[in-house]
Parts: C-alpha cells; sequence; structure tokens
C-alpha cells in the first residue's frame, strides 16, 4: 500500500492515538456535549402540569386474560354455589386457595402469595371494564383508548409529556419475549413522534437489535468511530448551520451511549447476593421474569421514563379456556418477581416515586367455558392494581357482585385508568394533547375521569 | 360500541364563513407576476422571486453540476447516479444537457419504483390485512405492480384516480386486453384495513377506512369527524359522509381470510366476463359427452355413497374445476354489489338508524351536483368522474401540491392531506392555482410536472447557508436556499445494496408466502414474515401488523393508516443499525470488494470510492486521512493477529462503512 503523505501520517496517528487511549474518557466528554445539547434535546425532561406523585411508571401487562376471581377478586359463592345453572353454563368455584394478608387484611389467592406479602402497597381496582372481549381489540383498548383504530400508547404519551433523564437510552423501555396482540401497536408512538415509540428488549442474550458491534476489536472500532466523526465533522464544516447534520451526529453518540450503557443496566451480575435471591435469579440469568423485573429497575435507576414488561405474549398465556390450572403456572414465574420489585424499590426508597401498575385485556368468566376445566373471555369486570407512586396504599377501589360477574359498584374505563395514571405522573389528561389530522387527540379520548380515592 | 373512538373534541363553533373556504373555491387562471430580474425567466421562479422581493430575499447560487445530477437522480429515481454519468453530465455543456438528463431519469423504470412509492404511502399498502391475525395476502402486490408501472407509464392522473375507485366498471365496459389492470387498480379501495376475525367484520369501519384515505388522499379532506356528528370546522355533514358511504356500501369488497373464516372470498377474477363466459363455453362445450357420460354414470348408480359413486363425482368436480372461470386468476380488488343508499349511523353506530340519505358528494363542494347513476349501479364511476372532474377545486391543487412536496421536501400547504378549514393555508397560493392549472392543461401529467418543476431556478439552487437570509427566514419559507434532505429509508437501503454490488434491479414474483391451505393464523399465532430480498425496497413484504425492521427504523410509513408525510425524527436504533448491523457490514464488505475488483491501485480505489459513494473527487486531504485510517487498521489488525491476507480487506471494508453511514452519504444537497 503506497503511504505517500508522511507529514500528515504523524499528525492522524497522533490523532487517532490520542482517541484511542482516551476511549472512554473522550465519549464520555463526548456525552457531557450531548447532555449540554439537551436543553434542544426533544427528549429533554419536561416540566408537569401539576406537582407529581410519581416520576416513573413501570407497567406489567399480563396477556390472554388473567382470570380475576382465581387470584385478587375473592368471591366465595361461586364455591358455595358451583355447578349451578347461570345463564346457560355452570358457575366455576375457584380452586386456589385464598387467604388473608397484610394490614388491609385482604384476601390474595394462593397463586399471588408472594405479592400478598406486600398487599398493603397495592390498591386494586376490583371494577375495571373493557369495551371488547376480544384480545386483539381489548389489549389495543388497555394500551392506546382505543379499540379500533391504533392510537398512540400510554408509555408514548407519558414519554411525549414527561420527556427522559437521561437521553442515552430510551425514554420507554418495553420487555417482550413474544409479541402481544396487536404486536408493536401496544408501544407505538402512532402520530406521536416516532423516538416516543417503546423500544422493544426481547429477554435473552440480544437484547435490544444491534446493539453489539461486529468488530470484535475495541481499538479498531474506536479507530472506525473516529473516521467517522472526522468525515462528518469535515462535511458539517462545509454546512455549519445545518442542525439536521448535527443532529445525526449527536445520534450517533446517543447510540454509543446505549451500547455502553444498556449492556450494564442489562447485567445483574454485580446486583447482591440478596437482591438476586430476593427476585429469585441467578447472577447470569438474562431472560427470566425475574431477571426482566430486576431489569427494569436498573433501568429506572439509570433514567428510563417507562418500563412496561409483558407477561408471556399472544400465545401459550393467560387465555386459559382449557384449564385454569394452567394459572398456576404462569403465576409461579411472575408472583415473586412482582413483589420482589415492589420490596426492593420500597428498599430503596424508590417506590413513592414509581408507580406500578398492573393488569390484562380482561378477566375471566365465573362460569365454565365449553371445557369445564377452562374460564372464557370476561370484559365485563375484572381487577387492575396499582402500587407505589402515590397510588393510595391499601385500597381497594369499586366492586364486582357476589360472583364476579358484574360490576357492583365504582365502573372503571380504560379511559379513567389511563387518566388516573397520568395524574399520578402529574400530567392533566385532558391537557395532554396532541394537534394531528386537524383535531387535538389525547390518549382518553372523549373520557376518563380522574379516581380521586386512588390519587390521595 | 359505547364509545365513537375518534369523534372530535368539542372546542370551538363551526365557521359561518366554512363555504367561502379557499381551497372550495374554484382554481383561479393567475397571471404571472412580472419578470423582475434575471432570476425570474421561469414562470415559477416569478412566482417564487415576486416574494423573496418582498422578503428581501436573495436566493443563493445555482447548485453545481454534481449536486444538481445527485439531486436529480434521488429525486426521480432514488438512487445515485454512476460516476460515469456524473462526468459526462458535468462535461455536457449544451444548453438542453439538464433538460436531457431529467428525461433519461424519467424514461427509466426506476422512475415508476421510486415515485410509485410515494403512492403506496398515501394508498397505506399492505401485504397483509391488518385484522387480528394480520392474514397475508399474496395477490396484493398486482396493485403495487400497477402502481409503479402507472407512474412509468406516465397514465394521466385523472385516469388513474378513476381506475383506482370505479376501474372494475370501467373494464366491464373497456377493451378486454386492459380489462386485468383496471380491476387490479381498485386495490386502491380494497387495502382498506380489516378488522376481527369473521367474513368483513365491522364493514361500517372498513368503509370509513376507504373514505378517510379517498377523501384525505385525493381531495384533502378529513372526513372520519362526520362519521359520527357534523365535522366542526369544516362544512362536511353527517349527509355528506353517509351520501359517500352510501357508494361504497353499494360495492363488494374482498374478503383475505382470517382466524374464523379462514378462506378467501369475493376476490376479482382477471378476465373479461363476457371473455370468460365464452371460453367456459368452448370449454364445457367440448366436454359435454363426457359430463354426460358421468352425469348418467352417477344416476344409474347405486347405493349411493359408494367408492365408484364418489370417483365419478370426483372427475365431474375435476372437469368443473379445470373450466377457465374456475381457473382465472384473481385480484384483491373491488366489484359492484348491491346498490343501495346509506342510512346515518347516529353516533357512528351501524345499528342506530338515522335518516336515508341519496349516494352523492359533499353539497359544499358542489351544491348542483347530479350525478347521473344508472340503475343498480354503486354509482362509484360517477362519483370518480366527478372527482377528476378539470373543475373539481380540490383533486389537480392537492396532487400538484403533494407533487412539489416531494421535490422540495415541502408542500406549499403544509397538510398536505387536510385542506380544509384547519388545515394550513398555502404559502404560495397563486403558484399553487398555477401549478394546478398547468397540470390539467397538460392532460393531468405528472411527468410534465416534474419537467415543469425541475427546469426552474427555484429547484435548481444550491443548498448553501447564508446568514443575511437566514436571519430574516430560518424556515427557507421562500426557497432562498434549497432544503438538504436525509435519504428515505428505501433510499438508504437500496443505496447500499447497489454499491454493495448487491441490488437486483428486476422485479420480482409473489411473496414467498407459505402456501394457503397451511394457513392457520389467529390472534395468537399471528402471520409474521420477513423475507430476504435483494430487490429494491418497494419490492419489500409490507405487513400492516409487523412493521419491516429497517424501513420502520428509518422512519417508514404507517402501514395502518394513509401516510401524507414521513416523520423524520431521528432514534438512537438508527445509529446502531448502522453502525452495527449484519446489514450494512455486508453492504460495506461488498463495497470494499467491488472497489477491489474495479481498481487495484490503492489512490486510485480511494478516488473510485469517493466517485461512487459522493460522485465526487476526493480532496488531498481527505485521501491522506483515508490512506492513513487504512494503514493504521492494517497495523492495529496486525498487532491483534488478523492473518495478514485478511487485513487490508478488513480494512476497506471499515472504510466503505464509514462512508456508507457518513452524513455526506445519507444527505442530498
Amino acid at each position: 500500500m503506497s503511504a505517500s503523505f508522511p507529514s500528515s501520517r504523524r499528525q492522524f496517528l497522533a490523532r487517532s492515538a490520542a482517541g484511542l487511549g482516551l476511549g472512554a474518557a473522550a465519549l464520555r466528554s463526548q456525552l457531557t456535549l450531548a447532555a449540554a445539547l439537551n436543553d434542544g434535546h426533544p427528549l429533554a425532561p419536561k416540566p408537569t402540569h401539576f406537582p407529581p406523585k410519581a416520576k416513573n411508571l413501570i407497567v406489567f401487562f399480563m396477556t390472554g386474560g388473567m382470570s380475576h376471581v382465581d387470584t385478587f377478586d375473592h368471591k366465595p359463592k361461586l364455591n358455595t354455589d358451583a355447578g349451578k345453572k347461570y345463564g346457560s353454563s355452570k358457575i366455576k368455584a375457584s380452586q386456589f386457595e385464598f387467604k388473608r394478608y397484610g394490614q388491609s387484611g385482604r384476601m390474595v389467592s394462593e397463586l399471588f402469595a408472594n405479592v400478598g406479602d406486600v398487599i398493603d402497597e397495592f390498591c386494586l381496582i376490583h371494577s375495571s371494564f373493557n369495551e371488547s372481549g376480544g384480545h386483539s381489540a381489548a389489549t389495543l383498548g388497555m394500551h392506546t383508548g382505543s379499540i379500533t383504530i391504533p392510537l398512540p400508547s400510554l408509555g408514548s404519551w407519558v414519554s411525549q409529556g414527561l420527556g427522559t433523564f437521561n437521553t442515552n437510552l430510551p425514554s420507554f423501555v418495553v420487555f417482550a419475549a413474544k409479541e402481544p396482540y396487536n404486536a408493536y401497536q401496544c408501544w407505538d408512538s402512532n402520530f406521536l413522534p416516532g423516538y416516543h415509540t417503546g423500544v422493544r428488549v426481547i429477554p435473552g442474550p440480544d437484547p435490544i437489535p444491534n446493539l453489539n458491534s461486529p468488530v470484535a476489536s475495541v481499538s479498531r472500532r474506536d479507530l472506525e468511530r473516529l473516521m467517522l466523526r472526522d468525515l462528518n465533522e469535515e462535511h458539517l464544516k462545509a454546512h455549519p448551520s445545518d442542525v439536521q447534520l448535527r443532529t445525526r451526529i449527536t445520534n450517533f453518540n446517543t447510540a454509543y451511549g446505549l451500547m455502553r450503557e444498556a449492556p450494564e443496566a442489562f447485567d445483574i451480575s454485580g446486583e447482591s447476593d440478596a437482591a438476586l435471591k430476593l427476585y429469585g435469579v441467578d447472577r447470569d440469568d438474562r431472560k427470566s421474569f425475574g431477571w426482566q423485573c430486576m431489569a427494569a429497575r436498573r433501568l429506572i435507576e439509570r433514567g428510563v421514563r417507562v418500563v412496561e414488561l409483558f407477561d408471556v405474549g399472544s400465545n401459550s398465556n393467560w387465555d386459559a379456556h382449557g384449564d385454569i390450572e394452567t394459572h398456576r403456572g404462569l403465576a409461579r414465574k411472575i408472583d415473586q418477581p412482582i413483589a420482589a420489585l415492589v420490596k426492593d424499590l420500597k428498599q430503596r426508597g424508590m417506590l413513592e416515586d414509581t408507580l406500578i401498575v398492573g393488569c390484562s385485556e380482561f378477566g375471566r368468566t365465573p362460569w365454565e367455558d365449553k371445557n369445564p376445566k377452562g374460564r372464557g373471555h370476561h370484559a365485563a369486570v375484572f381487577t387492575t392494581f396499582l402500587a407505589g407512586g402515590g397510588a393510595t396504599r391499601g385500597l381497594s377501589y369499586g366492586a364486582s357482585d357476589e360472583y364476579g360477574a358484574r360490576i357492583a359498584e365504582n365502573p372503571v374505563h380504560v379511559n379513567d385508568f389511563h387518566a388516573t395514571i397520568l395524574h399520578l405522573l402529574g400530567l392533566d389528561h385532558l391537557a395532554l394533547t396532541y394537534r394531528y389530522s386537524g383535531r387535538d387527540f389525547r390518549l382518553t379520548n372523549l373520557g376518563g375521569n380522574v379516581i380521586k380515592e386512588i390519587t390521595g | 360500541m359505547a364509545v365513537a373512538p375518534l369523534a372530535m373534541a368539542e372546542t370551538t363553533a363551526p365557521d359561518p364563513d366554512a363555504g367561502r373556504h379557499w381551497a372550495f373555491q374554484p382554481v383561479r387562471e393567475v397571471s404571472l407576476p412580472a419578470a423582475a430580474d434575471a432570476l425570474s425567466a421561469h414562470p415559477i421562479d416569478r412566482f417564487i422571486r415576486a416574494r423573496q422581493r418582498e422578503a428581501g430575499l436573495v436566493p443563493v447560487a445555482a447548485a453545481d453540476r454534481r449536486a444538481l445530477i445527485r439531486r436529480a437522480s434521488f429525486d426521480l429515481t432514488g438512487l445515485p447516479p454512476t460516476p460515469e454519468q456524473v462526468r459526462r453530465f458535468e462535461a455536457d455543456t449544451r444548453p438542453n444537457a439538464f433538460a436531457e438528463l431529467i428525461d433519461e431519469l424519467l424514461a427509466s423504470p426506476r422512475y415508476g419504483e421510486r415515485w410509485g412509492r410515494h403512492w403506496l404511502d398515501l394508498a397505506r399498502y399492505a401485504d397483509t390485512a391488518g385484522e387480528n391475525s394480520d392474514y397475508p395476502i399474496p395477490q396484493a402486490h398486482l396493485y403495487r405492480d400497477y402502481v409503479i408501472d402507472s407512474f412509468n407509464a406516465d397514465k394521466p392522473y385523472d385516469v388513474f384516480l378513476r381506475e383506482q375507485i370505479a376501474g372494475d366498471i370501467i373494464a366491464r365496459a373497456g377493451a378486454p386486453e386492459n380489462y386485468a389492470e383496471r380491476v387490479i387498480a381498485t386495490g386502491f379501495l380494497a387495502q382498506a384495513k380489516r378488522f376481527g376475525t369473521r367474513d368483513l367484520e365491522d364493514m361500517h369501519l372498513i368503509i370509513e377506512d376507504t373514505l378517510d384515505t379517498i377523501g384525505k388522499v385525493t381531495m384533502g379532506l378529513v372526513m372520519r369527524c362526520a362519521r359520527c356528528h357534523d365535522h366542526k370546522y369544516d362544512p362536511t355533514t353527517m349527509k355528506d359522509y353517509y351520501a359517500l358511504y352510501g357508494f361504497f356500501q353499494s360495492a363488494g369488497y374482498p374478503y383475505p381470510g382470517g382466524e374464523s373464516d379462514r378462506v378467501q372470498k369475493y376476490f376479482a377474477p382477471l378476465e373479461h366476463p363476457d371473455v370468460l363466459a365464452r371460453r367456459d363455453k368452448e370449454y364445457f362445450s367440448g366436454k359435454q359427452p363426457e359430463i354426460d357420460r358421468l352425469k348418467a354414470e352417477l344416476k344409474a348408480a347405486k347405493p349411493k355413497g359408494d367408492k365408484a359413486v364418489k370417483a365419478v363425482q370426483a372427475k365431474l368436480d375435476a372437469i368443473n374445476a379445470g373450466s377457465p372461470g374456475r381457473r382465472v386468476p384473481v385480484a384483491y380488488a373491488m366489484h359492484e354489489g348491491k346498490a343501495a343508499d346509506a342510512y346515518i349511523q347516529k353516533l357512528g353506530n351501524p345499528r342506530s338508524k338515522g335518516d336515508l340519505v341519496h349516494r352523492g358528494v359533499p353539497s359544499f363542494l358542489d351544491a348542483d351536483a347530479h350525478l347521473d347513476i344508472p340503475e343498480g349501479a354503486s354509482g362509484r364511476l360517477q362519483f370518480a368522474e366527478w372527482l377528476t372532474h378539470p373543475e373539481n377545486p380540490l383533486t389537480a391543487r392537492v396532487m400538484v401540491n403533494r407533487i412539489w412536496q416531494h421535490h422540495f421536501g415541502k408542500p406549499i400547504v403544509a397538510t398536505p392531506s387536510d385542506f380544509g378549514i384547519q388545515g394550513a393555508k398555502p404559502t404560495h397560493p397563486e403558484l399553487l392555482d398555477w401549478l394546478a392549472k398547468r397540470f390539467i392543461e397538460s392532460g393531468w401529467s405528472v411527468k410534465a410536472m416534474h419537467r415543469l418543476i425541475l427546469s426552474s431556478k427555484t429547484w435548481q439552487i444550491a443548498s448553501a447557508h447564508d446568514a443575511t437570509n437566514e436571519a430574516k427566514d430560518s424556515a427557507n419559507a421562500h426557497y432562498w436556499k434549497f432544503d438538504r434532505r436525509r435519504l428515505d429509508a428505501e433510499l438508504i437501503r437500496d443505496s447500499m445494496l447497489l454499491l454493495g454490488g448487491n441490488l437486483d434491479l428486476s422485479r420480482p414474483g409473489p411473496h414467498p408466502f407459505p402456501p394457503a391451505d397451511k394457513w392457520r393464523f389467529s390472534a395468537h399465532r399471528q402471520f409474521k414474515a420477513v423475507y430476504p430480498s435483494n430487490h429494491r425496497s418497494v419490492y419489500l413484504m409490507v405487513q400492516r401488523l409487523h412493521p419491516h425492521p429497517f424501513i420502520s427504523v428509518f422512519n417508514g410509513p404507517d402501514t395502518s393508516a394513509t401516510t401524507a408525510m414521513r416523520d423524520q425524527s431521528t432514534v438512537p436504533q438508527q445509529a446502531l443499525f448502522m453502525s452495527n448491523s449484519k446489514q450494512v457490514e455486508q453492504q460495506a464488505e461488498g463495497f470494499a470488494k467491488e472497489l477491489a475488483a474495479a481498481e487495484p491501485d490503492t489512490l486510485k480505489r480511494l478516488r473510485l470510492a469517493y466517485w461512487r459513494a459522493f460522485s465526487r473527487e476526493p480532496n488531498e486531504r481527505e485521501l491522506e486521512r483515508a490512506l492513513e485510517f487504512l494503514a493504521r487498521y492494517a497495523e492495529l489488525a496486525a498487532a491483534e493477529n488478523v492473518p495478514e491476507a485478511q487485513r487490508e480487506p478488513q480494512a476497506w471494508a471499515a472504510l466503505a462503512r464509514t462512508m456508507l453511514t457518513s452524513n455526506e452519504f445519507v444527505f442530498v444537497d
């Protein structure tokens, strides 16, 4: 190879050596620069509408329809009246044992014994309902407020309303081992700008696509980055006023930040033995629901605004038509981790700032499905929950009737649920609007009442 | 449904002057502003220059020839020019050199692939249905190819629209050789999103999507609100909405299959019914003796249900199945249904009937409109004719605004699918009307509009910075410079494949979907696939429910709703893809290999790399830096025990990647 420019070669080598030698430090200074530019960053934190109770949001979504009457909505009459006619079907007893937990003395089934231990932290809504009893429509409804046309998701609205704390990481991260019903529409930003879209993490060795460089050698990778930066800066010199060019350069730095910070955030090997035991995970775990919950906490600690965790996906999930006993195995995987997250956040003083919510797209019928071992879809009433983030501790809000078949008091529409979540985050659901296609849209469409008993 | 999900927010009272809104007035014949100076010889420049003078702005210099050919090439074909094309154009000083270049680019089949894609964004094109399991539609690509071919053929825009709305009706009256094309065109309507799990479930939402798309795409009218109540801002009433609704309620939509009913239904045969009837007649007349014999055998056979009887029946079935009518290819397209006016659906609820509304067009646009709908016909054809009538105030304006948008990166009306009261006002209203008139005069020729716009100085100006202008008009609303633009997703991918030596310019056949008899898709097991391809991105399989992993990261269109303008937001996943993805790595390696094969000498090879990637000669400083990079990279590789034979190729591949991911590559001046 000809090397015809010895003098400049020395300069270049000197510069690349500096770049190589400094490595992480150079990156850090770039990040400082990125941070300095944060004022103009579209995801920079924004003021709330009023003082918030919570700063962060963690959502648990149990796909397929988790039975309310077998988990958090105890209906002893199902067992006393088991086998009696109900419409064209027969009342089905719950085969799971319930017992009283905590100072609030609320009944929780054996499926969620660990959550039962921290039930005093929870606010349970026993009167949630959905407008559709179909998985896809109902899942879309729980995420966007619309059961038909896809609209921006809850997480993307929160990102739009609040921005985020660390622009090296996405504002909204979604753990989804398998795709849920309606797939990406559950975390899509739709007409909101694309940077509010949830970034999907696939639990396992490759959690975010393209996070790892194909070049194994750090020094060659850094050299290549330096070369790219040189090309771009040279180009920028000719067009100094072009913000787009500058933004794209910053964006590469953000990606390098993500490459450095995300693996560290996902790596739980430095966690204490006690913490690992709490979540029930091994040090090298990269996949289990316990790992996901721990990683969710680590992401929140590192400045991510919203994390959503999908339990399972659109199949082999909570959709227990065939046998409600399948709930046992599913619950075993998430009960301890959810309880651990609540305890862990509390120990770290993070629970008061972090709102945890959990739901399914609907509950399950108090009567037998076609297969008498199973239960069908039940959107007329089901249970959802909140914990931390200023949601009223120990509250049981609303009620279903004696069979858990219909709402007995205080119906909670998904718009109300969303309005309440936004309120705890310091956002007025009526004021969080976005103009699109000639009108102001909001997450709660034409509805939504904040449930004052929950927001305190 | 208890809540109408997309009803309008109650805010202000309707504007009593809504009927006088500019966009609803006839297109005016405007006289050209005076040619004030040498910068305003071209009619477009006169409109632009007149406003620049008022604002005290002086446009920057013309773009150099290298920038010009690169801009034109990406704009019209979506691909960079070859070094040979650039050199030839730079050397060609004849006055008509640029016009010839434009003709050459417009004549390339690559043109339709680029401009067809703009239309496919509007048509919310997808190869799947978007219901709960996202059923594949293997025939959908026929419509995609129709769009590409129509742009390449410069099909007059009015014809293009009429075919897409009523092509099946036009086809019956026309020549059999045009039958298939015209039927396929109605894929525009058939593409409406599907819902639920059953045969054409929620028909009112399918029609809603149809009306939403037609209204926004062709006339810039947002009509969705009027489904549930009179429009709060625009004069569109529920009566207007359900008058239009009747046209599509009277049409037959294809059913792509779904979770509860898996079989395709009502797809459109691609042969004229008369021809098909004749061919069927011929077919069956030849087989008549055999059919008679088999039928007689069946009649005589006892007992019924016997094995031998079954065999006879199977033979008869096979004859029927082999008939031209049963074997004709089909399209995901429309047919005429049962003609009927629609009832108003109170609050958008199809079960809550209001008054019956005669099929017709919005009264605020055409108070005296009387559509002559033949007995038993849906009226779609009459609607399409009304829509494309030269006196329709919206159709031409909306389309020239879109053409302008794609040439300049911004439209004259900033809300290209909303020309209503809530939409933006045109920045250059006279220019918009002047262009609309020329468009109609040209016979609705889209290519004529390209030639007109690209021949202006306004389009040929440099993308240079100017501090004085910047201070007065930082948004460049007055076109004092050309706005530098980032390549669209498709352009990034296609250009990388091209430089990597891997771009396949042929048109692929149908997507490799699994065979239809294997489909068991449901909400629980949605159809999901990404088919590897080296074809141009317009030919990638598009799913409604599962966005393409590359196209979606780079702000591709919404595949569930009409997209007028793509989001341009920058997300870190883009940089991750550029830096780390297998795809970019492969193209970088391919680029390095192509360069090595073409040029053994290092310096010459570097020059070639710059020409291919950036259409220009590198300066000395850039050469020095690249050489140093190569040397340093090889040294590091040596120190890290990379075998000697791999060091240089790896260094070149790394250099190639920096070029492919650089700002100069992904932004067009």
